[in-house]
């Protein structure tokens, strides 16, 4: 096992793995920024080194320098977290070239499954449902190309991700102008121009699986995710199990999961994402080869710990869990992302001091955050400040308990979303289970409507 | 008042922490301003620049092949190469910020280094 390891992020998630790490007997690094010497991972890690100015292009993802600190900290191994390099094949592979271990798959799965037109045809070729569309990328017989899917369609950056470079064309006559949107989008954003299409599901859910498989190939998956409370494609609320999923659909979609990760021989941990529409047919949308923001949940159900399977895999052992194990679980668990934005402007966000810090707790409560009472928001970061997860016996105590935890939950110096949580859980839609994820718009609409 | 005097009593405030005396013959008036903010409390001279590491790594006061001249106390001109910090195989050359005496060199050959830590300190000319 290793001795030492560089958390080569910022902020909760950081503070997150090196919990695990310190668990685990290893000794842990943190790098930093300039404008995160008062940040708290730098507190809680063993050692601490200072890899550049706040800008994140030349800290957090710049490669040499993260490579320079590892060896610098004698660290055998680099976990990215999620976000910055997590994804990044150039990156796992200056990790291999330095013999450093990277923990996460290998630069040729990330690079595979990245990629989302490469990783849709490992998802055919294992059997996976996937949405109807174009193979490859379009290029020049688009609009055949869209008739024979059928309008409604998506435009889809190949290198995209996070929600980024989505568009959806309703009828043919868009068709030009949105493809050449979509393209030169793609292109600045992403540096790749690549797009394709894929039908467009109407009403759907957005439900994922998270699964493991180490390098002697012993694979398990956990019971799905469900993240259909999104704005504008960014997850806000995630919980599990899913309140539109039951024990045999849940089977299948852990059998694709597993399908999934043998096909493409991966071995880290991972997440597949589907699509569910109402007649609960679900479809292959992407995967992601990092830790995602929302595996709090999968640990609270099934009692696990996410990072301390990455690090078993990434130094060549064994899982610690059975594929039964993994499969089972207690209770029900929401993830409420609360994160520094004005809702009533539009979730723009929101920078200052914090001035009062009080957090709920008690039975049942989870909070992953890096916020401190007179801690300053860097403006250079992204905007999440807590996440709150909640444990009950079933989804509507977890429910009731979500309400308790936001009512205790008083953060003062800046706008936060808590609110906006409070609104989502009090949604007779939400509590019945009925949600999809053109939901936040239909909540926030009249409030939208009043301005 | 004549040069001399007043070239004594600016002499005389240097060595206190008075930032303004007004003073008048006519009815004796006298009023002292002292300066409370903390540099004015500083051993250092305000001037002395810092030079800090441009990256992390580890520095090197020369490049491979080349030997070491620098000395405690010589001159150096601005934009002169102090050393370079090695970060993945590249050198980051650290440069003089100003024409000035190295005052300080507060860190050895071989050593690692983190962003922003200041190598070297210069006293300007």
């Amino acid at each position: 096992m290793f001795k030492k390891i560089l958390v080569a992020n910022r902020g909760e998630i950081a503070i997150r793995v090196i919990r695990t790490l310190k668990e685990m007997g290893i000794k842990s690094v943190a790098v930093y920024s300039e404008a995160d010497r008062s940040c708290l991972h730098v507190r809680e890690a063993d050692e601490a080194v200072c890899i550049g100015p706040a800008i994140a292009r030349e800290s957090y993802l710049h490669i040499p320098a993260i490579i320079s600190a590892a060896k610098v900290t004698g660290s055998e191994a680099i976990h990215p977290g999620y976000g910055f390099l997590s994804e990044n094949p150039v990156f796992s592979a200056a990790c291999e070239e330095n013999g450093i271990v990277f923990i996460g798959p290998s630069p040729k799965a990330i690079a595979m499954l990245g990629h989302k037109s490469s990783a849709r045809k490992i998802a055919v070729k294992g059997g996976i449902p996937v949405t109807p569309g174009t193979k490859d990328c379009v290029t020049k017989d688009y609009l055949k190309e869209a008739e024979k899917i059928g309008f409604p369609i998506m435009i889809k950056a190949a290198a995209g991700g996070g929600g980024k470079g989505i568009r959806i064309v309703r009828e043919k006559g868009q068709l030009n102008h949105e493809f050449e949107m979509a393209s030169s989008e793609a292109k600045s954003a992403f540096n790749n121009g690549d797009v394709y299409f894929e039908k467009y599901i109407q009403c759907p859910r957005h439900i994922e699986v998270q699964f493991a498989r180490d390098s002697k190939g012993n694979v398990v998956a956990f019971p799905e995710r469900d993240c259909s409370i999104q704005r504008r494609h960014q997850k806000l609320l995630e919980e599990s199990p899913s309140p539109a999923v039951n024990q045999k659909l849940r089977d299948k979609l852990e059998e694709a999961a597993i399908k999934l990760a043998n096909t493409a021989n991966y071995v880290g941990v991972g997440t597949v994402e589907f699509l569910m529409d109402l007649e609960k047919n679900f479809y292959f949308m992407e995967v992601n080869t990092r830790l995602q923001v929302e595996h709090p949940v999968t640990e609270t159900i099934t009692r696990t710990d996410l990072v301390k399977e990455q690090v078993l895999i990434a130094a060549g052992e064994k899982l610690s869990l059975s594929r039964s194990r993994a499969s089972s679980f207690d209770g029900h668990a929401i993830e409420h992302r609360i994160n520094a934005e004005d809702f009533s402007k539009n979730f723009a966000p929101s920078v200052g001091r914090i001035e009062e810090w009080v957090v709920p707790g008690g039975p049942g409560i989870r909070l992953d955050t890096h916020m401190y009472q007179g801690y300053t928001l860097p403006i250079y970061y992204d905007s999440m400040l807590a996440k709150l997860i909640v444990w009950g016996p079933d989804r509507a105590a977890a429910i009731a308990r979500s309400r308790r935890a936001l009512e205790e939950f008083r953060v003062l110096g800046l706008s936060t979303t808590i609110d906006v949580h409070k609104m989502i859980i009090d949604s007779p839609e939400f509590q019945a289970g009925d949600v999809d994820t053109g939901f936040m718009e239909r909540l926030l609409a009249p409030a939208a409507a009043a301005k | 008042m004549d040069v001399k005097t007043l070239s004594k009593i600016t002499k005389w405030m240097e060595s206190t922490d008075l930032e303004e005396i007004t003073w008048k013959n006519g009815g004796d008036k006298i009023s002292l301003k002292v300066n409370n903010s903390p540099e004015s409390h500083s051993k250092f001279s305000s001037t002395i620049v810092p030079v800090s590491a441009p990256s992390i790594g580890i520095f090197r006061f020369t490049r491979p092949g080349k030997a070491n001249t620098l000395k405690q106390g010589m001159s150096v001109k601005k934009g002169a190469e102090l050393g370079v910090v090695e970060v993945a195989k590249e050198f980051k050359p650290v440069i003089a910020p100003v024409d000035g005496y190295l005052k300080i060199i507060s860190i050895e050959d071989g050593k690692t280094v983190e962003y922003g830590q200041p190598l070297f300190f210069i006293e300007p000319k």
